[in-house]
């Protein structure tokens, strides 16, 4: 009995450490050390007043600024004067480097890092290697890398799914303005062969226009392929348009689903060839942005990615609309700000059934992490890097 | 044309045709061996490009069969044998082992046939390929030409298929390189020769579907009718296209097909062999043979011209001898070495010359001695009659001497006065001779013969009606505008008046005497001719001849003299009588008498001349 007693205290005292483990509280955070940040764009001025060349160079220099100012304002713009955010710029190189040092009298608090450094222009090759061999702390990796990236070591970081790569028809354009023709499109396409095979699975299929989590509609909209009914619908259109699907000619990501898009057009019999489009990385964009370059090519369609400004479905659906709006022809009133969900469910309904737009998957944010790194939160959609709450385990070691 | 020329002529005809015939031997001999040469060369290049093609599609099989045999192709294999193995891992591994293994095309397909990972099109993913789960035994198959959906559009590529197999799941692994100007461009051929390669896509012949190593080929539309034969009847051929007018601009192609897996006609190589170096080089040799020719031509002719000199040049001096003897040079020589034909004859010619020359000696000695004799007897006839009186007064003195002293003195007057007349009697017998032997040469001034005759005939006038004997009637036929000659009027004088005396002297009975001039080819023509009795035969021909006379008082050298005159003129004079009718004197005079003299003339070789 004793025995038996003395056995059973023993195995509930080592389960009881084993599910206490992860419950104890993590290590003190450590001030100290410089995070290393690698970005992909190039950022030639902090000036809030000089604008950015490219909605590339516009994130990175939003999430550069968002070290050296405090808040936003209600317009999105930075307010207060430099400086009064988590850090202060310690040394600048235009367009190479910039170093941020820790702001000591920051209202919430000095940060942990006593520096920020950010190496500009880093290729993704060159961020994923840097990565896995430590030599950056931080870097954004494209979604489609994250497997690839987490098989080689890297530890990654993905958010909820905030940005949607949509197919446009453009407004205007002839082949596109018959309805059936644009159906055809839209239900050929294999969304699910996208997301597992192009994103390596790390996104999801996208009916609509907003992501299940903030919506909570999404799964009312089908995302499943069709290309019978593809085929049959395109059967009917006489006489049958070739149709040129854009893509932005720097986005990897948008030519291979542009290609499978064409693959799947082609296996329901449908005329579509992919053209790259040059300049178009003013359309990678942003809610806001400025409409694409599309004008430079002929183009039917193309493909667009929508990032969503916030996590409220209303201000991003709005803001969608904004973008989509000139370059797909939609017209639709503005939702009042008191809308309810079914109000944005109809909206959005009735912005997907005009088959002006045809969501194909929803991309997460995905960065990579160095082991050192501590306390990373993934921001929320439309949030800025949280550099100030990090900090760097010493322990850890690095190269 | 003389028969040097026509030696020469006939000489270089045979020559040209000769060279002609040699140079078209040796262009067709040569063109023949260059194009039997090119054949050959063509065909070496052929099975040399054939052999290329076997060795790139074992070296693609062995490429692909490398893949199959990799750790990381095994792995997949055992991973997507696996109950819901994941396969979307490796849709991108594809394109990565077709780069490191050089290959334009490689597929990662399922058992199922559902294409896992593309490197040629990697968005073909999930989508079957069903042609390569059918029952083969690809291990044994080895390369072989398919035709493929790329994003670009089909293609024509050179592809093997290789399997690995875990439990009852395959992995196959498909790859290949595409037939297109990257793969003609790697094969090696001489600078004269291409590769094309017809992409048998299209369902009509598709010019831009006729590609070389650098694209599509210029003029494809030229090609067509070669790729129509081949896809109607797949066959090695053999072909020429004439790019231009320009024969060197023609190319010659082997044609041969190129069939897929299940005997399709999938493409079309055709090896193009230019025929500029052929045709260049024929080019050369025809130059070089024309080059040669009119060397030889031109040293032909040199040759011909003397051997034609040399062959014709003994004929052309027996015809210039023949001509000198025609013109009355009997005494001419030509000299022609050698023992042939035409030395035979110079020395025939020359005997006969020489004989002719020996003849007239003798005829002219012959002539002499008649003459002399003529002479003498002329002379004894005229001296007898003097001499007779003479030696009878010298008789007649010495009688009268020794008979009659008292009738001496008489006869003495008397037979002096006799003497002395006979003695004048000889003398002017004497003189005569003497005048005709001093026959003076002429002094030549420009003469009228018409002024002549009529100033002659005016001289004769009264003695043509002379009282006491018949009337002869004088007819002037003179030719007007007759030219001037050279002559010496007083001598023309002389002869006209003999020859106006012989008339009358023939016309004792009276008749028409008539004097006609007229113009000759060169030369002036004098014609006296009378009505009178006319003379024999015999007398016609010894008529010129010096003291032969058929007068009872006629010294016999009125003619000889007016032939010395005509013949010291230049001029020839001739008799034509018929007894009983008249007699005709016909003179020609030449208006420029000749200054030659009757010197032997040899011909010799023209070397000698030369020299």
């Amino acid at each position: 009995m004793k025995l038996r007693l003395l056995l059973c205290l023993a195995v509930i005292s080592v389960a009881l450490a084993a599910v206490a483990a992860p419950l104890r509280p993590a290590r003190r955070p450590r001030y100290g050390g410089t995070l290393r940040v690698e970005i992909g764009a190039i950022v030639r001025s902090l000036d809030p007043s000089v604008a950015a060349a490219n909605p590339e160079e516009a994130d990175a220099k939003d999430e550069l600024d968002a070290l050296l100012y405090d808040r936003r304002g209600e317009s999105g713009t930075f307010v207060g004067a430099a400086g009064s955010g988590p850090f202060r710029l310690s040394a600048w190189e235009a367009g190479k480097s910039a170093v941020f040092a820790a702001n000591e009298d920051y209202r919430a608090g000095r940060p942990f890092v006593d520096s920020v450094e950010i190496q500009m222009g880093r290729s993704t090759h060159d961020r994923l290697l840097d990565l896995e061999l430590n030599k950056a702390d931080f870097a954004r990796i494209p979604a489609e890398l994250a497997r690839q990236a987490a098989d080689r070591g890297v530890r990654v970081s993905a958010s909820q799914p905030d940005e949607l790569l949509a197919l446009v028809f453009l407004a205007g354009r002839t082949a596109t303005e018959n309805a059936r023709v644009r159906e055809a499109i839209a239900r050929c396409i294999d969304r699910v062969a996208i997301v597992n095979f192009i994103l390596q699975k790390e996104g999801e299929p996208a009916g609509g226009l907003l992501p299940q989590w903030s919506s909570g509609t999404a799964f009312l909209f089908p995302t499943e392929t069709d290309a019978r009914a593809a085929k049959e619908i395109w059967s009917q259109i006489s006489p049958s348009p070739k149709l040129v699907l854009g893509y932005d000619s720097a986005d990897t990501l948008q030519q291979s689903v542009a290609e499978r898009i064409v693959v799947n057009a082609k296996e329901a019999g449908i005329s579509l060839v992919s053209r790259a489009m040059p300049n178009s990385s003013a359309a990678s964009a942003h809610t806001g942005s400025e409409a694409p370059r599309s004008d430079t090519i002929h183009v039917d369609a193309r493909l667009i990615r929508l990032r969503m400004p916030s996590p409220t479905a209303r201000i991003s659906l709005a803001a969608f609309v904004d973008t989509l709006g000139p370059m797909a022809g939609i017209e639709a009133d503005p939702l009042p700000e008191n809308a309810s969900p079914e109000d944005i469910y109809n909206w959005e309904r009735g912005i997907i059934n005009s088959g002006r737009v045809a969501p194909l998957v929803w991309l997460p944010q995905v960065y990579g992490l160095s082991a050192r790194v501590r306390d990373w939160k993934q921001p929320a959609a439309g949030e800025s890097w949280p550099l100030a709450y990090v900090w760097l385990d010493s322990t850890t070691e690095t190269h | 044309m003389t028969f040097r020329s026509k030696f020469f002529v006939n000489f270089m005809i045979a020559l040209l045709l000769s060279v002609g015939l040699v140079t078209a031997g040796v262009t067709v001999v040569t063109r023949h061996a260059f194009e039997e040469l090119d054949r050959e060369h063509t065909d070496a290049l052929v099975a040399q490009f054939q052999r290329e093609f076997d060795r790139r599609g074992h070296d693609v099989l062995n490429r692909v069969q490398g893949i199959a045999d990799g750790e990381p192709t095994v792995r997949m294999a055992i991973d997507l044998s696996r109950p819901n193995a994941d396969i979307s891992v490796y849709v991108n591994d594809a394109k990565g082992v077709a780069q490191s293994h050089q290959l334009d095309f490689l597929d990662f397909v399922g058992t199922d046939g559902s294409i896992i990972s593309s490197a040629e099109w990697s968005a073909r993913f999930g989508y079957k390929m069903e042609w390569v789960t059918q029952k083969e035994d690809w291990a044994t198959r080895g390369s072989f030409l398919t035709k493929l959906d790329t994003q670009e559009g089909p293609a024509l590529a050179l592809m093997a298929v290789a399997t690995v197999r875990v439990g009852d799941k395959d992995l196959f692994v498909v790859g290949g390189e595409r037939l297109g100007k990257e793969f003609l461009a790697s094969l090696v051929l001489p600078s004269n020769m291409r590769a094309l390669l017809y992409l048998n896509l299209d369902p009509k012949f598709e010019p831009a579907n006729l590609i070389d190593s650098t694209g599509p080929v210029n003029e494809a539309e030229r090609f067509e009718p070669i790729i129509e034969r081949e896809r109607t009847q797949p066959s090695e051929q053999t072909a020429k296209i004439d790019w231009t007018i320009d024969a060197a601009s023609a190319e010659t192609f082997h044609v041969i097909p190129q069939l897929g897996r299940q005997k399709e006609l999938l493409g079309v190589l055709l090896i193009g062999n230019s025929q500029r170096n052929v045709v260049t080089l024929e080019r050369h040799i025809l130059w070089l043979a024309i080059g040669v020719a009119a060397i030889g031509l031109f040293f032909g002719l040199l040759l011909s011209w003397w051997a034609a000199a040399r062959v014709t040049r003994p004929v052309q001096k027996l015809a210039a001898g023949a001509r000198e003897v025609a013109d009355g040079n009997w005494n001419t020589r030509v000299i022609v070495r050698g023992r042939d034909e035409v030395g035979q004859l110079a020395q025939s010619f020359n005997q006969m010359t020489q004989q002719l020359v020996d003849q007239r000696e003798r005829l002219i000695q012959a002539e002499r001695v008649a003459a002399w004799r003529e002479v003498a007897r002329r002379l004894a006839h005229e001296l007898k009659n003097p001499l007779f009186p003479l030696q009878t007064t010298v008789e007649n003195l010495q009688k009268a001497s020794s008979q009659n002293p008292e009738q001496f003195e008489e006869v003495f007057r008397e037979s002096t006065g006799i003497l002395l007349s006979e003695i004048e009697n000889l003398k002017a017998i004497v003189g005569r001779f003497s005048d005709f032997a001093k026959m003076p040469q002429p002094e030549l001034a420009t003469v009228d013969l018409n002024e002549v005759v009529r100033n002659v005939e005016k001289l004769f006038e009264a003695q043509f009606s002379a009282v006491g004997r018949p009337p002869i009637t004088p007819e002037l036929h003179l030719a007007e505008g007759l030219p001037k000659i050279q002559a010496d009027a007083t001598l023309l004088r002389r002869a006209v008046e003999n020859l106006i005396l012989n008339a009358m002297d023939a016309m004792p009975a009276g008749g028409v005497l008539m004097l006609r001039t007229s113009d000759g080819d060169g030369d002036v023509h004098l014609e006296v001719s009378d009505t009178g009795t006319g003379l024999t035969p015999e007398e016609t021909e010894r008529i010129f001849t010096p003291y032969y006379t058929t007068k009872q008082h006629g010294t016999g050298l009125g003619l000889a003299i007016v032939q010395a005159i005509v013949a010291d003129h230049g001029g020839r004079i001739s008799v034509e009588s018929e007894s009983g009718v008249g007699t005709a004197f016909h003179v020609e005079l030449p208006t420029r008498p000749p200054h030659h003299q009757a010197a032997p003339v040899v011909i010799e070789e023209e070397e000698k001349e030369e020299a």
